[in-house]
């Protein structure tokens, strides 16, 4: 076995800034499994601050992972706004009133400061306390729901639809003031010294077109991914699911990295790769949750093989959040796989 | 095809909701037969959607537009079935399984299943496999579909199919699952009855396990 000469932080800040590495960075999306990992349930890690952060300090030690990234769920945003979420004892809230169920409800919108209301203070906190904690090793993210799944959130997601052909002024109201929360959100993660993930959820391309991603989601993304990037921060981008329609589309959001799930690798770096990093994408379900150890090292080892080749930086990372079920094991043998088969050349 | 129909069709998936009125009323103007101006007309262009959304054209907001347009046509041709015309429809028991909260799938198959006649008894999201079971008990006989979106929830598919044995339903009902982290070996593992891959194939499957309902159940 391959030993790691340096340190996740050594690795990224040599990641962002074009120099050597010993392996390529590996980013399994442990999001809501942190929680697992010291035995705490998850409703009960996404209201509380401090145990996220101490949560996800505790997961870095458990697997050394090259990024921590602090998430519950991409409602955060419009909770904060004013819609009514239901919460789990053991899962992720689900939402359950949104708060522009009729366009008469746009004046009761919470948006001035609607940034410091809600959990968002919390994830915060969670931040500051995983910097504290773990910070001089390992780099801290936290989730930014985008514009557009944050509106889907604030309308309810099929009125939201809707409104994309029907009310195109609601929508496009909704997506600004879902923008300027999203910004100050980035700028807050910043500021506690993190990195702001931007995750849109619901604009992939099994729900949107490529024309309605081009009207509707990317120009909000293009505003965020500048705020951040004005802020010397590269913007990093996930959409779940079928995104390959909408790839283009993704790059021209001025993102410096795209997250990827449910697409070939190899034909996003032959369409893409000349032009921005990559990150991904072994299997969630079908891999990490439902696979073996052996599983996930022949995946790792193709990703790796095909990574080699994107011009713009690769990182090996899961298509989407780590199932809160996944074993240990399976994370284990995806760390272990990038130690072995990750060398850049 | 009756130019009616046509028309109704055509409104459907033009997402022109004012037009599929205009043509509704027609039909009731001019004394047609309305039942089939909901399955020769309506129906067709909702599958005519299906299959634009299968192809890549039509996406989750072209479809829920053409499904308004179909519902607001309904609304009007509706009240003028005679209760004689009617066959009693098909019943869909339709959730997202408990631990699951993703609907999107879910709702459009709901959609696509309206539209082809069944009557949808649809559970919502994060069902518990005792809901389905409540539910088929009320129903009495039919089809139950299972989606699930994140693989951590497959079991709980199991679970509802073993309930419904315990329940002695299992043979009232045919299941049919589908969602990203299922599949067709999935659904044979768990004695399930099909597997479809999308809203499209969720369809021709219910039409296909309705035809091997029990009878008396069904009419």
């Amino acid at each position: 076995m391959r030993q790691d000469t340096m340190t996740p932080k050594e690795r990224f800040t040599a990641f962002l800034t074009g120099k050597p590495m010993d392996r390529f960075l590996c980013v399994p999306l442990i999001l809501n499994h942190a929680a697992r990992v010291n035995g705490v349930k998850v409703g009960a890690y996404n209201r509380d601050g401090r145990l996220m952060g101490q949560c996800h300090a505790d997961a870095w030690r458990r697997y050394g992972h090259d990024l921590i990234a602090i998430f519950s769920d991409t409602a955060i945003l419009a909770e904060a706004m004013g819609t009514g979420l239901d919460f789990q004892e053991d899962d992720v809230p689900l939402v359950e009133r949104p708060a522009v169920s009729i366009p008469g409800d746009l004046s009761r919108l919470v948006t001035t400061q609607a940034h410091t209301l809600g959990r968002l203070p919390l994830f915060i906190e969670a931040v500051r306390v995983a910097v504290a904690a773990v910070g001089s090793e390992v780099p801290v993210s936290c989730c930014v729901p985008a514009p557009f799944t944050t509106a889907a959130c604030l309308r309810g997601t099929d009125q939201f639809a809707r409104d994309l052909i029907r009310n195109r002024v609601l929508a496009l109201k909704l997506l600004k003031l879902s923008t300027a929360t999203a910004c100050d959100f980035a700028n807050d993660i910043l500021d506690a010294g993190g990195i702001p993930v931007v995750v849109d959820p619901v604009a992939t391309g099994s729900v949107l077109s490529l024309r309605m991603f081009e009207e509707f989601a990317q120009p909000c993304l293009k505003e965020l991914h500048g705020a951040i990037s004005r802020r010397g921060c590269p913007a990093v981008l996930h959409i779940c699911g079928q995104t390959s329609r909408i790839l283009d589309a993704m790059v021209g959001t001025n993102a410096n990295l795209l997250s990827l799930d449910d697409i070939s690798m190899a034909e996003a770096r032959d369409r893409v790769g000349g032009r921005i990093g990559l990150m991904g994408n072994v299997r969630p379900t079908q891999t990490l949750l439902k696979g073996n150890a052996e599983d996930v090292t022949r995946e790792v080892r193709t990703l790796c093989d095909i990574g080699r080749g994107c011009a713009r930086g690769f990182i090996l990372g899961s298509g989407c959040e780590v199932p809160i079920a996944t074993a240990s094991r399976n994370i284990d043998a995806m760390m272990s796989a990038v130690q072995e088969y990750g060398q850049m050349k | 095809m009756n130019p009616l129909h046509k028309e109704l069709a055509n409104a459907v998936v033009a997402m022109d909701e004012e037009r599929a009125v205009a043509a509704a009323n027609r039909v009731v103007a001019e004394g047609l037969d309305p039942y089939l101006a909901i399955t020769e007309g309506l129906s067709a262009g909702m599958r005519k959607v299906g299959e634009l959304y299968d192809s890549g054209e039509y996406f989750v907001p072209e479809i829920l537009i053409c499904s308004d347009a179909m519902n607001a046509a309904i609304a009007v041709l509706k009240p003028h079935i005679k209760a004689d015309a009617t066959r009693k429809p098909v019943k869909v028991i339709l959730g997202v399984i408990e631990g699951d909260i993703h609907d999107i799938g879910k709702n459009i198959v709901k959609i696509l299943l309206d539209a082809a006649g069944y009557e949808v008894i649809d559970l919502g999201r994060n069902v518990t496999a005792e809901r389905f079971v409540e539910a088929a008990r009320a129903a009495g006989g039919g089809i139950i579909g299972l989606s699930s979106l994140m693989s951590t929830t497959l079991e709980n598919m199991a679970r509802v199919v073993r309930g419904l044995k315990e329940a002695g339903l299992r043979g009232d009902f045919r299941v049919m699952i589908g969602g990203a982290s299922a599949s067709a070996r999935f659904a044979a593992e768990i004695d399930a009855d099909g597997f479809g891959r999308n809203a499209k194939e969720a369809v021709e499957l219910a039409d296909r396990l309705s035809r091997s309902l029990p009878c008396a159940r069904t009419q």
